[in-house]
């Protein structure tokens, strides 16, 4: 599969990264050469059921039974930025 | 030059199990911010999701509601993007094996709208943006949702907005969600493209999202069609984009351009196993569904003879029907019962939430006993209306207003007597009427009513009258 200069921009986009114009051409190098070593998959046969779990389980859920939230506090505590009981996200300049 | 609207529908639905789809954190609207939240649903590493059985099932109900086929096998994938709502950065849904699809709603003039697939996922979090910044409230997140795509079959805003009464009506006789449009429970994705009437090719579609009241969805919709329709007209392309529809300005503006499925990058959710639904599931599904409203409609129109319009309202709330059903139970005419319903107790219940609700103050066999004594004819309806009144009022059965002299009826003579005194004591009525006014009758009506203490029928007095006048 081959990889387009437009293919590394999407990309970049997707990934909220921007990408200066001279490093274009590099990156498109290292994606192509990535995405050939992941075309070893393709050989593979690709059957739906293949990708199951390895345990062959099926239908593991839960009842609907209510149980205690975390406090809030706990809820918080690993947050970069917390304002009023929410979670801060700061704007990107 | 004259276009045809196509249109299909995403509709969101959330389900009213008690817990959400992930974990066990409670559903319910509203709270503290942050407050229904633990580390799966806030998407701590390390957690592992663990998918709600209700969830399941109440799809599968969604789906054999909607005539869909229901999946043996389907399973969750992960759809990848990044935007605060999403703490995980991807929604855990379904891409390419849904647990129902093949469905559809059938439309009042006899359309069917297709019902392309119906699957699961995890609504996202409540986010306000103040101040430059980004408050965000995971409550919301991770509450089991449906989301209903329909085919693009929808060719009026008309048909837009009945295919998601529809929806909603059915997923409310089902129980699977409240659907409140206004809570955010039910909510539309609408695709709109147009085409020059007779081509067969679609359009160049937009997607509004996020509608959430009918009034709103009609408008953003007769915008979007107006906007297409002038650029088609003056030669320019209509841009394939997600939109929003601004309220207080009427129009529709770019939210982003729109994502390819390709640009979600799904995979399968690895840390969820593969569902199976045995068949003889879907069969006992099918088997406990209630019965739904468009075959409850047809039943009550058919079997019970009441006019079209009676049975659309007494249909299009569960627990409406369900009172009428039990209070018409042995009824001669079930109209009567239709007629005191919509007549006298829909007065007493203002708005939808309370129709939806229903709650009032008498159980439906009072009702069903009142009725009973008009058909064998121990009361007149006259009487039977006020006495309902008396009853709404107090929640206490007929036979504390009404008492055996009244279930005696009035003979005929003493009608006659009462109609005699009426013309006497009012001349001046008698007068009017006979010098071409019609409505003075109805105070010497009036006066034989009151007299008779609303035992006399009404009908037989009027016509005891007119024969007394002119003889």
């Amino acid at each position: 599969m081959s990889i387009s200069r437009d293919d590394i921009l999407q990309i970049a986009t997707l990934a909220k990264l921007s990408v200066e114009e001279s490093e274009l051409p590099e990156l498109t190098k290292d994606m192509a050469q990535m995405i050939a070593f992941a075309d070893a998959i393709n050989a593979v046969s690709t059957e739906a059921s293949d990708f199951d779990n390895i345990n062959g389980l099926v239908n593991v859920m839960r009842e609907d039974v209510v149980e205690p939230s975390f406090s809030r506090d706990d809820i918080l505590k690993n947050a970069e930025s917390q304002d009023d009981g929410f979670f801060l996200v700061k704007k990107r300049s | 030059m004259k276009y045809e609207l196509v249109s299909g529908l995403e509709t969101h639905v959330e389900l009213a199990t008690n817990t959400k789809i992930f974990c066990s954190c409670t559903t319910e609207f509203g709270g503290d911010q942050n407050t229904h939240c633990c580390p799966i649903c806030i998407g701590l590493p390390g957690t592992l999701p663990k998918l709600n059985q209700k969830v399941v099932d109440y799809a599968i109900m969604a789906g054999l509601a909607t005539n869909c086929e229901i999946s043996p096998i389907s399973k969750m994938d992960r759809k990848n993007y990044c935007y605060p709502d999403l703490p995980k950065a991807y929604q855990i849904s379904q891409y390419d094996m849904p647990l129902c699809k093949n469905g559809y709603i059938e439309l009042s003039n006899g359309r069917k709208i297709g019902i392309t697939r119906i699957h699961i996922e995890e609504d996202a979090g409540k986010l306000v943006h103040q101040r430059g910044n980004t408050y965000v409230d995971y409550n919301r997140g991770g509450v089991p949702l449906i989301e209903i795509v329909s085919e693009p079959d929808i060719r009026s805003v008309e048909e837009a907005r009945e295919y998601v009464e529809k929806l909603q009506m059915i997923m409310r006789y089902i129980g699977v969600s409240d659907c409140k449009m206004q809570e955010g429970s039910l909510r539309c994705d609408v695709n709109i493209s147009l085409r020059p009437v007779g081509q067969k090719e679609f359009g160049t579609r937009t997607e509004i999202k996020n509608m959430n009241s009918f009034t709103f969805m009609e408008k953003a919709m007769k915008y979007e069609i107006s906007r297409q329709a002038d650029l088609l007209d003056s030669g320019q392309p209509v841009v394939q984009e997600t939109l929003r529809y601004i309220v207080e300005e009427d129009r529709t503006e770019s939210m982003r351009g729109k994502e390819d499925a390709n640009d979600y990058r799904y995979f399968r959710e690895p840390d969820l196993v593969t569902i199976e639904v045995p068949a003889e599931k879907v069969e006992k599904f099918r088997a406990a569904l209630p019965e739904l409203p468009d075959p409850k409609r047809h039943r009550y129109i058919e079997q019970l003879g009441l006019p079209e319009p009676d049975a659309n309202l007494l249909v299009k709330y569960r627990k409406v029907a369900e009172f009428f059903e039990a209070a018409s139970d042995g009824v001669k005419n079930p109209k009567n019962v239709a007629n005191c319903i919509i007549g006298q107790i829909f007065r007493r219940v203002e708005n939808e939430a309370q129709k939806e609700a229903f709650e009032i103050s008498i159980p439906p066999e009072y009702l069903r006993d009142l009725v009973l004594l008009l058909d064998s004819g121990k009361i007149k309806m006259n009487l039977l209306k006020s006495t309902l009144e008396k009853m709404l009022d107090s929640g206490k059965p007929a036979s504390e207003f009404i008492s055996e002299n009244d279930l005696a009826g009035i003979d005929p003579d003493t009608l006659k007597t009462l109609c005699t005194q009426a013309l006497e004591q009012n001349p001046n009525a008698v007068s009017d009427y006979l010098g071409g006014k019609e409505k003075a009758l109805k105070s010497l009506l009036g006066h034989v009513m009151k007299n008779s203490r609303g035992r006399a029928d009404a009908m037989e007095a009027e016509q005891l009258l007119i024969a007394l006048i002119r003889s």
